[in-house]
């Protein structure tokens, strides 16, 4: 984990006992963890009544540096040791660097998953649905008399909140060379997943 | 189940009563060609020269030759409906011969054809899979996420349309157990029951 001289000069601002409290770095922690987390939490510092004694700018700067940390010690799945010393650079006292690691290091798994979650991707199958009709006549054929499965793919598109659905119908025929198809790759799966 | 003509339709086709069967077969050639590619005028005309009529009775035989092996397909008429049906037509025992084996023979063509200008759905064309995993982004390294990319092909009015999609291996699984599923009921009692009964 690499972080620039700004962004370590913002952490070193929320290590310094002179400018934050210790109550107020450890709620300060817990505020930068809730902020990545969840939406309704973010940027909800200026308004806490734990941060009333602190500087306004000071708290704006040792915010962004935690927020920083965070991301960043996520993304790079950094270990404890890691985060340890560049905390110690930022001259963090022990105390400070384990309350850190305690109040995150639960956090981390949770935001690697949102983190995870930012990518580009197809529209991603997570249901189907089908429904099976039999084919009687229209108005130029009598007598079609054939079996015509519609299949209804549930798809989720990052970026969307919306449920999307692929649709298409099927003879039984073609159904078979579907599945067939979906088989081999189930089957291609567990072979990796096993060897 | 038989045909009912109408007065019309029986005036039209009584122009290939005593026609040599030759010129019959002919006249078969050239309507299942009208059927495949739609008409052309211009073979009324010469027929018309050759046989010493009028182009518009030429024009009518074969309209009503087209009618009746587009209705009885459509019908899907079986062997002894479609000889009953065109028995009240004055035809002779080889012209009725000579229509039912054209009939038998391209009664296939021609529900193809009927198939095809029928209403369609987009279905399910071809179906490709390629299996990776995800091993780092730019918002988050080390990850290892396994997914696999369909490429999924469908069809409507022949026009085809391919479509990209992923998965997991968890859904993967789920959505190939429930088309098999959907698959084995065609195979249940009941809607063997119903295909049995819907002839």
């Amino acid at each position: 984990m690499e972080l620039g001289s700004s962004i370590l000069e913002n952490i070193s601002v929320a290590g310094d006992a002179a400018h934050i409290s210790d109550k107020a770095f450890i709620s300060l922690v817990q505020a930068a963890c809730q902020g990545v987390l969840l939406e309704e939490h973010r940027n909800a510092v200026a308004e806490n009544p734990a941060f009333k004694d602190t500087d306004k700018a000071i708290l704006k700067e040792a915010y962004s540096g935690l927020v920083t940390l965070i991301l960043e010690a996520a993304k790079h799945d950094s270990s404890e040791q890691n985060i340890s010393s560049v905390l110690e650079d930022c001259k963090f006292t022990t105390d400070r660097i384990s309350s850190f690691a305690k109040e995150f290091l639960p956090q981390k798994p949770h935001v690697q998953l949102l983190l995870g979650k930012i990518s580009s991707s197809f529209p991603h199958i997570v249901d189907v649905d089908w429904r099976l009709d039999y084919y009687i006549k229209n108005n130029h054929l009598e007598k079609v008399n054939s079996a015509v499965y519609l299949i209804s793919l549930k798809t989720e598109v990052p970026g969307s909140n919306d449920i999307q659905e692929v649709q298409f119908s099927c003879s039984l025929e073609q159904l078979q060379d579907l599945v067939g198809k979906l088989k081999d790759a189930t089957k291609c799966m567990e072979k990796l997943t096993q060897g | 189940m038989l045909l009912v003509f109408e007065d019309s339709h029986k005036e039209h086709l009584s122009f290939l009563v005593g026609l040599e069967p030759e010129v019959l077969r002919e006249f078969c050639k050239i309507s299942m060609n009208f059927i495949r590619k739609g008409t052309n005028p211009k073979v009324f005309q010469g027929a018309a020269q050759k046989l010493g009529v009028s182009a518009e009775s030429v024009q009518h035989g074969v309209e009503g030759l087209m009618y009746l092996l587009t209705e009885s397909s459509k019908m899907m008429l079986n062997e002894i409906d479609f000889q009953d049906s065109i028995m009240t037509l004055g035809f002779d025992d080889d012209t009725r011969t000579t229509l039912l084996e054209v009939y038998l023979s391209q009664r296939k063509d021609i529900r193809d054809i009927l198939n095809e200008v029928s209403m369609d759905l987009p279905h399910y064309h071809n179906l490709e899979w390629r299996f990776d995993v995800q091993l780092s982004s730019r918002s988050l390294r080390h990850q290892v996420s396994p997914s696999i990319l369909l490429q999924l092909q469908t069809q409507e009015d022949g026009e085809k349309k391919t479509q990209m999609l992923q998965t997991d291996p968890v859904n993967l699984i789920h959505l190939t157990s429930v088309l098999e599923e959907a698959l084995q009921e065609m195979k249940s009692g009941y809607c063997r029951r119903i295909v049995r009964n819907i002839k």
